[in-house]
């Protein structure tokens, strides 16, 4: 379980804009089956989070990532 | 009236199947509609990332030639600029977004990939503190 980091990670890796292009960042902040993580749980600002929300879906839609990821056990 | 001019970027996805010259033959003829007496040349950035494989399938294609574009130009001139693409069986799919001044490949990445494992070393030992 990811415990909620005091700062914004995408504030403390001193990122202004969140780039839909960059898959690698933007799967980090979804969940195992690719649904896009709450600010809650990763403790994302909320100017980031509306970033990382439209990013991860115009993302989607250029197939760089999954809308679902398949279960692997 | 003053012409409205704005910065965007594309990304197409090129069918896997589609030879070089034919990718850039699109390239040229799609460029070629973006053109006006402001902008003689449109493109102001062009990276190519070459073929990847897709997320999941589209049109039942596993891998796509991804081609990243930054250009300048008028905002009529754009529907007919995407007619084009939405006509071209060789796009796969593409996106125009307004540029944000992102460079055409993400270069942060490696650096986020290091970042990101220091990030889940600390917070891991917090959570160990914490927890105790």
């Amino acid at each position: 379980m990811m415990r909620r980091s005091k700062t914004c990670p995408i504030c403390e890796m001193g990122i202004r804009i969140v780039d839909y292009k960059d898959e690698r960042l933007l799967s980090r902040f979804t969940t195992e089956r690719g649904k896009i993580l709450p600010s809650r749980l990763s403790g994302m600002c909320a100017r980031h989070q509306r970033q990382l929300s439209r990013a991860i879906k115009r993302a989607r839609h250029l197939a760089l990532i999954p809308f679902v990821k398949a279960h692997s056990r | 009236m003053v012409s409205m001019s704005r910065k965007y970027e594309i990304v197409y996805i090129f069918d896997s199947a589609l030879e070089e010259p034919q990718v850039n033959e699109r390239l040229t003829r799609f460029h070629e509609l973006l053109k006006s007496a402001d902008h003689p040349e449109p493109i102001t950035d062009i990276s190519r990332w070459g073929k990847r494989t897709l997320a999941y399938p589209i049109k039942n294609r596993e891998q796509g030639n991804y081609v990243v574009a930054q250009f300048e130009t008028e905002q009529r001139l754009l529907d007919e600029f995407e007619r084009a693409l939405k006509l071209d069986e060789g796009v796969l799919r593409y996106l125009v977004v307004i540029n944000e001044g992102l460079a055409t490949v993400p270069t942060t990445a490696d650096r986020i990939e290091r970042d990101s494992d220091d990030d889940e070393a600390e917070v891991g030992l917090e959570g160990d503190e914490e927890a105790e």
